[in-house]
């Protein structure tokens, strides 16, 4: 396993060097953008090549990465242009925000899915499957603004259940102590989810249940519910873990549009803004931030994996 | 009269999106206690459904019909509500099947999995469960059980897994054990250890067992009545010797004539059974085996025969025969016999004096481990094939027999440079294949060709047949389009298969007959040589001779040699000349057909030999215990010295410390032994291969 | 079936008469397994009636019903349904049941523009990956690996708020995002074709490495790559619309549905339910039928999937 894990983490620091590349050509595939992005469209040359200057944008690409790698590698990544800020705060008071709403939502999602897959796996092919299959496609479908706007719609401007605003506060704890105003962002970002995990456990346990070991379970004599519990879910499970290391950019992207439909100050609403003002530091930083975080994550969802699934835990070869 | 299980009237029907199945169709019969009933039949026969049927473990959208009954001492089964059937399975009646890779949950401890099933009838303490489940899984044989309790199945051996898997279904003491197939996905010295087990147990615990199996020499060793099933329905029923000795059913006749026997003469063509078993989806008109019958009327087409006779012998059909087909009598010595092949007139090896055909030296395969880097110990690696060699005349056929990992599929693949040796040469016709690249070798690829096993895997599933055939003139660039064309048809008639079926796709074939479209595509370059690679091991016993008889006739009339390699000894002992056995990488004996056979040196290929299960009572029955005991050893770390000395009855210090090298025992025949069963030969010792 | 028996070894051409294998034993022709098992897939059929249904709709309803998508009449403005516009007019006095029609174009040739560039650049890449194997795939899927790392919309966001997107740039950057799981899926399936038999028996008889992927490897993963061109075309609709509630969509006059939704739900609060339902229902709609079927055309070729 040892093997498995450290080869692993080659791979992720690889992948990590490739997102620093990916992102920092990105911002300089436009030569003089930032400049213009922040003097306005009528600067002149010569004043955009003072801010390049200034900026340390006129030294050579190779040089300028190495200052941003260096940089990064320090946690710092500039001061943004729009808000004034060090990156490195803007981004440190967001993720744990972000760490409450997308945990919370993704928490929720798997409440959800992971029995509606077995359950729909064990009604294949029935009205009960055919149904949830349905369900699930018109929520996978649904544009995640429009049904975000219409939860507002019904919650908020109709019956006034809920507030159409995301709690405000700076502090995890502050947002926790809000729980009415988590409920719809929570509730977007996760039926959106559903979905994708239902039909991925769903379509994981009927591949689970057509194997040997289930059919040796039920000649034991276990009845259908614990053949269920203790051999079907776990079995079904660990393929549903890996694919929980791929979504991360999917949430990413429900949370740039959540957070801006509520109004949540997360690093999906952090970057949207500054991607509209072109705000280049800022961009620069979150990217790579959610990248890391995103190769982090399928690290983690491998290492689980491994965890979970003797095969791997105790390879000796 | 009541019996421990009485089945009557069973009838399964499965309902799937190609119709309605008849899997099992009005199947009585009884079991007494300590009783053991072989179920016998060919793939899909109903056999395996059968049993399900019994356990209530019908696969979705499977029925019981009206009429059926299963009583476990007078207490009926069907129609149980599934509260209480839980309660009779893995408790009353048990059942281990067949494949053990796959039936134990990768993520549970053994320990617990056998444990499961007494927590769950017994109400017992989790502490007793464990004690119980440790004991079961001593009393199945598993070394130091209790410290192998916590092992998880992928760390256990394929057949120290079925033991689990028999610990799993003896854990509550049933009195009926259903074993389906249980030694069919093993190798041979351990099927023949797994069948001892049963056997012992059966008597220790005095059990009822049902063996479902398809192979007569199983059945005719470990059953005390066999009933033989045909397309869903009991064909004949009778007790074990009455049965192989005086069968009454034309299938059972030609069921047993069709199986390669050890003792086969390779003169004599293997009998077969014509064509392919019926169709279960649509309903039967008239006896279900007429269509193949050699025996056929119009009487059996009319109406299907009911099965009758006294209960001590029972069969379903309208012109019963007598008794077993002698070779050389009943309608198949109707047909013109063979003309002997010309490489077959002469003595084998005769063509070994002239320059061989195809000539391995040294060959060394080992394929690194992944992350097998141990500090200290360097990179650890799996030696499948560790110094091979041997020669192959023109004309001959060179058969490699071994137990899976022994290397001989690697061996295969090195012979037809579809992998390269690590050292070592392979030369074919004079010239060093490892010399070949690129285009020189792709060209040089038509002299020789490969058989595949697994005829659903082999053939693109994506192209007509008549494309596959084509592709490799095509590729080698011979011939117009209209030329390749006809070439296709004549193949497929030698083969056997109509013309039309050049424009159907692999997957309308039958396993038989897409076997028959790899030779057809081996051939299609008119190669010199053939590496088949377990041709036969995925079809059923009558197709499987249907294929040999092929394989032979195709040899005799186009002069072809081929390296034929197989687990089944009697496999290659109808195909072969001359037979190499593999253990663990290494030639341990090499000889012809008749030295390893019969003047066998090696204790390796004499316990082998013992292990294959004979279709005759008598002979099983004088057999004591398992030949080879113990486990194949890693081919990572192989013992030292001697590989087989771990599992061999002779061993002594002397095979730990040195490694035996070949000494012949007569002409062309070596093997590898510090104490052989024989005599060697006076010189010291001899190249394997004869100059 | 006839009584012929099997002739035993016989040297010389085989006799006349019917050949011993057998005639094959069924006559469901023509690799159409999968397609049998797709068609009898109810879900599949709806899903693909509800595309031609609605690509009727959008392509050929134009020719019965013309309606002015150009020019602004702001006198005609928010009219609710009604005479002559039978699903009202927008804020622009667009007739919107013509312009969801304009819109469905844009929104679809979008879609299927995506899914062929990424089909194409999928199966390339990763045919090729899968097929040599060794560091050359380790190379190539640290590269998907990278892309993949960093969210899609959020490379959108940097890139089109550098430039002015047209369908054509939006295209372009979403069949640049897309190909990467279309190129793994390929990958994958590849890698597990190479190691089946009929591609070893092609090298036996001397295939080249190219000759085995086009002729065999592609062919046989040609039912993954249906399945995720089906869900990029789903994936690609839904994009662009939310491209268009975040401001960085087609611009007027261009119409897609996800813009005429976004701006729509300006007015959700103000009873123009005209301006919000009939977009998202055929979004919606046109959506969850491309997914419908790329699930059935992955159900049936899925053997694991298969029903006994």
């Amino acid at each position: 396993m040892t093997t498995y894990l450290l080869r692993r983490v080659g791979q992720a620091i690889v992948v990590i060097i490739g997102v620093m590349i990916v992102t920092f050509a990105l911002i300089h595939l436009e030569p003089g953008s930032a400049a213009r992005a922040t003097l306005g469209i009528r600067a002149n040359s010569e004043r955009i090549a003072v801010f390049n200057a200034a900026n340390g944008l006129n030294r050579p690409l190779a040089a300028q990465f190495a200052t941003f790698v260096k940089q990064a590698a320090e946690g710092n990544f500039g001061t943004s242009y729009s808000m004034h800020q060090p990156v490195s705060t803007l981004i440190t008071q967001r993720l744990p925000r972000d760490a409450v709403l997308l945990g919370l939502s993704t928490l929720v999602a798997l409440a959800i899915a992971l029995p509606m897959g077995i359950y729909q796996a064990v009604r294949r092919g029935r009205a009960q499957d055919h149904a949830f299959t349905v369900v699930s496609f018109v929520l996978y479908s649904m544009p995640d603004f429009f049904f975000a706007l219409l939860l507002i719609a019904v919650f908020s401007v109709q019956f006034h259940l809920l507030p159409s605003q995301a709690p405000q506060a700076q502090s995890v704890g502050g947002i926790l102590s809000d729980p009415r105003g988590l409920v719809l962002p929570v509730v977007t970002l996760s039926l959106v989810s559903v979905a994708g995990f239902s039909r991925y456990m769903r379509s994981s346990a009927i591949g689970t249940l057509a194997q040997d070991y289930i059919l040796v379970a039920r000649a034991k004599g276990l009845p259908n519910r614990l053949v269920l519990r203790r051999h079907v879910l776990r079995n079904s499970l660990l393929p549903v873990i890996t694919v929980l290391g791929l979504q991360a950019p999917a949430i990413v992207t429900g949370a740039v549009i959540a957070e801006s439909v509520f109004n949540y100050p997360g690093m999906g609403l952090l970057f949207y803004q500054a991607a509209t003002s072109k705000d280049y530091p800022v961009l620069l930083g979150s990217t790579l931030v959610v990248g890391v975080a995103t190769v982090v994550g399928s690290l983690l969802a491998d290492i689980a994996y491994s965890l979970l699934d003797p095969r791997i835990r105790y390879d000796h070869s | 009269m009541s019996h421990l299980l009485d089945v009557d009237h069973l009838t399964t029907r499965i309902r799937t999106s190609r119709g309605v199945v008849r899997a099992v169709q009005d199947v009585s019969f009884h079991l007494e206690a300590g009783e053991t009933l072989g179920l016998v039949g060919e793939s899909g026969c109903g056999k395996s459904m059968t049993g399900l049927s019994l356990m209530g473990l019908l696969p979705p959208g499977g029925t019981l019909m009206d009429g059926s009954s299963v009583r476990l001492d007078g207490r009926e089964l069907v129609g149980l509500p599934e509260r209480e059937m839980t309660r009779v399975r893995g408790n009353d009646i048990a059942m281990v099947f067949q494949d053990p890779m796959t039936s134990l949950d990768p993520t549970k401890t053994i320990g617990h999995q056998v444990a499961e099933p007494v927590l769950l009838h017994r109400g017992c303490s989790r502490a007793e469960a464990a004690e119980r489940a440790a004991d079961v899984l001593g009393m199945v044989g598993l070394p130091h059980p209790r410290e192998r309790m916590s092992d998880y199945p992928h760390q256990l051996s394929g057949g120290l897994r079925q033991r689990v898997l028999i610990a799993m279904a003896l854990a509550n003491e049933p009195r009926v054990l259903i074993a389906d197939e249980p030694t069919t996905a093993l190798d041979v010295t351990i099927q023949a250890q797994i069948l001892a087990l049963l056997a012992d147990l059966r008597a220790r615990l005095g059990m009822a067992m049902i063996l479902i199996t398809h192979d007569m020499g199983v059945t005719a060793g470990h059953a005390d009545r066999v009933n033989v099933m045909y397309a869903g329905r009991i064909a004949e029923s009778a007790g074990t010797d009455r049965l192989f000795h005086g069968m009454r059913h034309p299938y059972t006749q030609s069921l047993l004539a069709s199986v390669p026997r050890l003792t086969q003469d390779p003169e004599v063509p293997l009998a077969t059974i014509p064509g392919l078993p019926p169709d279960l989806t649509e309903p039967a008109s008239g006896c279900r085996f007429a269509a193949r019958c050699p025996y056929v009327t119009d009487a059996c087409r009319a109406q299907e025969p009911e099965l009758t006779g006294p209960d001590e012998h029972r069969y379903a059909c309208v012109h019963p025969t007598d008794g077993p087909r002698l070779p050389g009598t009943g309608p198949l010595a109707a047909l013109p016999r063979t003309a002997a092949k010309p490489s077959e007139n002469g003595a084998p090896g005769a063509n070994a004096t002239a320059r061989p055909l195809l000539e391995a030296r040294g060959l060394v395969r080992e394929f690194p481990l992944r992350g097998g880097r141990v500090p200290g110990v360097g990179r650890r690696v799996v030696h499948a094939v560790s110094g091979v060699s041997f020669t192959l005349g023109e004309g001959e056929t060179f058969g490699l027999v071994g137990e899976s990992g022994c290397g001989k599929t690697t061996l295969g693949r090195l012979l037809v440079g579809l992998d390269r040796p690590d050292a070592g040469t392979v030369t074919l016709d004079g010239t060093d294949l490892g010399h070949l690249r690129g285009r020189e070798l792709r060209c040089r690829r038509r002299d020789f060709q490969m058989v595949f096993q697994d005829p659903f895997s082999s053939l693109d599933p994506r192209m007509r047949v008549g494309a596959i055939l084509r592709e490799p003139l095509r590729i080698q660039g011979i011939g117009t389009t209209r030329e390749q064309k006809d070439r296709v048809a004549e193949l497929l008639a030698e083969v056997g298969l109509p013309e039309r079926g050049a424009d159907l796709f692999p997957h309308e074939f039958s396993g038989g007959q897409r076997q028959r479209v790899g030779l057809a595509r081996a051939l299609a370059l008119t190669p010199r040589l053939i590496v088949a690679d377990e041709p036969v091991s995925a079809l059923d016993v009558s197709v499987r001779a249907q294929v040999l008889n092929l394989m032979k006739r195709l040899q005799a009339s186009r002069g072809l040699s081929y390296v034929v390699i197989s687990h089944d000894l009697a496999v290659v002992r109808y195909l072969a000349d001359r037979i190499g056995v593999m253990y663990l990488g290494r030639l341990v004996e090499i000889g012809s057909a008749d030295d390893i056979h019969l003047r066998a040196a090696h204790p390796y290929t004499a316990g082998l030999l013992e292990a294959v299960p004979v279709p005759d009572p008598e002979a099983e029955r004088a057999k004591h215990g398992a030949a080879v005991t113990g486990e194949l050893p890693s081919p990572v770390a192989p013992p030292s010295g001697c590989g087989f000395r771990t599992r061999c009855p002779l061993a002594t210090r002397r095979c730990a410390e040195e490694q035996p090298a070949l000494r012949s025992f007569g002409p062309a025949h070596a093997a590898a032994c510090h104490f052989p069963l024989r005599e060697p030969a006076p010189e010291k010792s001899a190249a394997p291969t004869p100059a | 079936m006839t009584t012929h028996d099997t002739g035993p070894v016989t040297a010389g051409p085989p006799q006349p008469g019917p050949p011993e294998g057998g005639a094959p034993a069924s006559g469901r022709g023509a690799g159409r397994l999968s397609l049998a098992a797709f068609l009898h897939n109810r879900r599949a059929l709806a899903g693909l009636a509800i595309v031609v249904l609605v690509a009727g709709f959008c392509f050929i309803g134009p020719l019965f019903y013309h309606t002015d998508q150009v020019t602004v009449h702001l006198e005609l403005a928010e009219l609710a349904p009604g005479a002559g516009h039978p699903l009202g007019t927008d804020a622009s006095g667009y007739d919107v049941l013509g312009r969801l029609m304009a819109g469905g174009r844009s929104s679809l040739e979008l879609g299927f523009a995506v899914a062929l560039a990424t089909t194409v650049i999928g199966t390339l890449y990763g045919a090729f990956a899968g097929y040599f194997g060794g560091f050359v795939d380790a190379v190539m899927m640290r590269v998907i690996d990278t892309f993949l790392a960093i969210p899609g919309l959020v490379l959108l966001l940097i890139v089109v708020s550098m430039f002015t997107p047209s369908l054509w740039k939006i295209i372009v950057l979403l069949s640049l995002l897309s190909w990467l799981t279309a190129a793994r899926l390929v990958r994958g399936e590849v890698l597990t074709l190479r190691s089946r038999e009929f591609v070893q028996a092609a090298r036996m008889m001397g295939s080249t490495g190219r000759r085995v992927v086009v002729r065999h490897l592609v062919p046989n993963a040609a039912g993954v790559i249906i399945v995720s061109a089906t869900f990029t075309v789903a994936d690609s609709i839904l994009m662009l619309s939310t491209l268009s509630f975040l401001g960085l969509g087609l611009p007027p006059p261009h119409a897609d549905w996800g813009t005429m939704l976004t701006r729509g739900l300006d007015y959700l609060y103000d009873g123009y339910w005209w301006l919000v339902y009939p977009p998202a229902a055929i979004l919606i709609v046109t959506v969850v039928a491309f997914n419908l079927i790329g699930d059935a055309v992955h159900d049936a070729l899925d053997v694991r999937l298969q029903r006994p």
